[in-house]
């Protein structure tokens, strides 16, 4: 990994994101909207390196690993570019048609949260300096 | 050769003959099929000083190479001749129903010329082609005659049929098969109107075709199929149809609001997306034939203005034109508007720029009450729009009609005023993608497609979304939307991918997920082309050239590939705010990079030569 020092680095970061932005209405109103729920798979870097995000029935969840029930979304990608994804550095249609990112389920939901993306690489930059790591900012 | 039958219908309706010809096979290995070829027959047969709306002039349908085969995204032909809107090349692709039962039925296409005494329609069963009388149908709506049709031939028979626009020569009306699947662009429905001609009806009693090689291109089939259903994009199309990312291309500023004035509306983005659409009016998905992606809308809208019983929806294209464009974002509107525009014979892109110029000469005070016989143009006014201005221009009634149903940029030219706020190329209103928020190479595949501002020319607009990937032949290109970076280079490889795709008549949804090596397979397995990648790619480019001679031979330079001021002034607002095209600068280098000549806009006779166009060269050069 260019980024990461382990596994757990990368997940510990996006999992504090995600929980930064259930805090803002905006952020959390579109997650809500996509009403899946999305294991981010990372597992190309580590068995353990993958979180999920629980946006189901107007709740908000986030966790490391894959979670327990059956996930309706799932991005397989490396940690890496997870990283310039979340710095909107990544341009997702790029990294798909190139298969750099692989999806399984419905998107649809996901179409919805692409605006906002500038937003979550604000929280992603504020994330990583809580984090002590400045020096990977993109 | 396989797959392609070599034969087209040829009609001379002034004499009512009806011969059958034989296309030499290197048309085919040359130009492809679909646009490609019609522009080679209309190069080889077309009348060149003829205009547009005349007896003598030239209507071509074309099938491609694939068209019955049941892959997903193969159903679809081409309508070409000389544009009664631009006067220039025009050519329209058309999804649905038609393609497959035409090559079913032992044909490759059709050739119209002359004209009809009276209303008529052509009836083709197999071998058998008649011209028989349609006065019946003349005055009455494309969808309501698709239905009159249907009842009087059966439901297996496929049509194409114009509306009351196409009879009044409107000059952007459309020609509609199964009474929805448009050939929109470029005004073919008034050439038909033109030639007196109101439907083409058509059954093949088999449904069968030869193949190169049955064996290997039935399992591409297989292979291609679920990858093309499976991908990503095919299941965004799927569930939300093909305004799926109207909400992300509305934060990129791709969306054109109030006549290109801006290029962000925050409020539209969320209430007219594709998925808006599947929550509030859709009923049930339907397709082109043999097509599994399926992003077809159909909609009911069970009360309020705009109520329209279960039957087709509205496109990105019209949900656009007939929204934001013209400074609305009520989708029932929109639901509305496209069903009244299909029964009328309109090109809803055409018609919805047109208003959008027509509503802001107004509140500049270029058209006056006098003007518009006494109909205030304000944006948003729906009312106004569907029920006075559109049905006004399908009967060409009243000064504004009259006005309107020439387009926006002879509108302008009309009353001499208002032509730096058009927003078209050649003469043909732009697409409901905005170049500066959607991508500056769009700018310029806009400025030098033959028929003018057209998305679906090539793929540039996917490519500058990341979409298009083929590293076989070294198109790896990161492209920026917003920046000049290589789009001239991309563009290259663009117009040859374009070729292929309407020549090959192959929806650009579809044949995102088809490589290089694919589309190799196809051609060498289906039709028999017996290409390597180089060829194939020069057949997409020998294309995009022979439309570029016969534009020259109307008279067309390189002043003519260019966008109007309105849509290369930097966006007022939107993520594109403030930025410049290097509009010039693309241009120049893309001239340079393909050899054309810089006032001539044509390759110089060298390329042509390279190309095995000599004979072409002989006539321009």
């Amino acid at each position: 990994m260019e980024y990461w020092k382990d596994a757990n680095e990368p997940i510990e970061a996006f999992v504090k994101l995600f929980e930064k932005g259930f805090k803002d209405p905006d952020l959390s109103g579109g997650l809500k909207k996509v009403n899946q729920l999305i294991w981010f798979d990372y597992t190309q870097d580590g068995p353990d390196c993958s979180f999920w995000v629980d946006c189901r029935g107007g709740e908000l969840k986030t966790g490391p690993g894959k979670p327990d029930d059956e996930p309706n979304l799932t991005m397989s990608l490396s940690a890496d570019d997870a990283h310039r994804s979340w710095s909107n550095k990544l341009n997702p249609v790029m990294a798909i048609t190139r298969k750099k990112i692989r999806v399984k389920g419905s998107a649809t939901g996901l179409l919805k949260l692409a605006p906002k993306l500038k937003k979550v690489a604000v929280l992603y930059v504020e994330t990583l300096k809580e984090l002590g790591r400045d020096d990977i900012i993109l | 050769m396989k797959a392609n039958t070599g034969k087209i219908i040829d009609v001379d309706l002034s004499r009512g003959a009806i011969t059958i010809d034989e296309l030499p096979e290197e048309y085919y290995t040359k130009y492809i099929g679909g646009s490609g070829l019609a522009a080679k027959i209309f190069w080889e047969r077309g009348n060149f000083e003829a205009e547009p709306l005349s007896p003598e002039a030239m209507l071509i349908f074309m099938n491609g190479p694939f068209a019955g085969l049941k892959l997903s995204g193969v159903s679809r032909h081409s309508t070409a001749g000389r544009s009664p809107l631009t006067g220039g090349w025009g050519d329209s692709s058309c999804g649905g129903y038609f393609a497959p039962e035409l090559r079913y039925a032992g044909y490759d296409g059709l050739v119209i010329t002359g004209k009809s005494e009276k209303p008529s329609l052509l009836l083709i069963e197999d071998d058998k082609v008649k011209i028989l009388d349609a006065a019946e149908y003349w005055g009455k709506g494309a969808t309501d005659v698709n239905e009159a049709l249907k009842e009087r031939f059966g439901k297996a028979y496929r049509t194409l049929v114009i509306g009351p626009a196409g009879e009044n020569l409107v000059k952007y009306s459309v020609i509609l098969n199964e009474g929805h699947h448009a050939t929109g662009r470029a005004g073919f429905g008034a050439i038909m109107g033109s030639k007196n001609l109101k439907a083409i009806v058509l059954k093949a009693s088999k449904k069968t075709m030869t193949l190169a090689d049955p064996e290997k291109a039935e399992a591409l089939r297989k292979d291609l199929n679920p990858r093309i259903k499976e991908a990503l994009a095919s299941e965004v199309l799927h569930e939300n149809g093909t305004a799926a990312n109207l909400i992300g291309g509305m934060y990129a500023g791709d969306v054109p609001i109030r006549n290109w004035t801006s290029n962000f509306w925050e409020e539209a983005a969320e209430d007219l997306t594709g998925s808006t659409l599947t929550e509030t009016y859709l009923t049930r998905r339907s397709s082109c034939a043999f097509c599994g992606i399926a992003c077809k809308r159909v909609v009911e809208v069970k009360d309020g203005p705009w109520a329209v019983p279960e039957g087709p929806g509205p496109e990105y294209e019209t949900i656009v034109s007939f929204g934001t464009l013209i400074g609305s974002i009520d989708l029932a509107a929109t639901c509305k508007a496209g069903r009244v525009c299909n029964n009328l014979g309109i090109d809803t892109i055409s018609a919805g720029g047109t208003i959008a110029w027509a509503m802001e000469a107004f509140e500049k005070g270029d058209l006056t009450l006098e003007d518009t016989g006494g109909i205030e143009l304000k944006w948003g006014d729906m009312d106004t729009v569907i029920n006075k201005v559109v049905p006004l221009i399908a009967a060409r009634e009243g000064k504004l009609g009259e006005l309107l149903a020439e387009g926006s940029a002879a509108a302008a030219k009309k009353i001499g005023k208002g032509a730096d706020y058009t927003v078209h190329a050649k003469g043909l209103e732009a697409p409901m993608h905005d170049p500066r928020g959607g991508g500056h190479g769009l700018a310029l595949t806009y400025a030098v497609g033959a028929r003018g501002a057209c998305h679906v020319a090539d793929p540039m607009l996917f490519a500058e979304m990341g979409a298009r990937y083929y590293p076989e032949i070294g198109f790896e290109y990161e492209l920026e939307p917003m920046t000049d970076e290589n789009k001239a280079e991309a563009a290259v490889t663009i117009i040859a991918i374009g070729g292929l795709e309407n020549s090959s008549c192959f929806c650009q949804f579809a044949d995102a997920e088809v490589t290089i090596p694919d589309w190799i397979e196809l051609f060498n397995t289906v039709p028999g082309y017996g290409w390597d990648a180089e060829e194939m790619l020069r057949a997409g480019r020998r294309v995009f050239y022979l439309k570029r001679l016969i534009n020259f031979r109307f008279g067309r330079t390189a002043d003519d590939d260019t966008l109007t001021k309105r849509m290369l002034e930097p966006a007022r607002d939107g993520e594109p705010e403030g930025i410049e095209i290097n509009f010039e600068g693309m241009k120049a280098r893309f001239y340079e990079l393909t050899k054309m000549d810089p006032v001539k806009a044509i390759p110089v006779k060298e390329v042509l030569e390279e190309y095995g166009m000599g004979d072409e060269a002989g006539v321009v050069w």
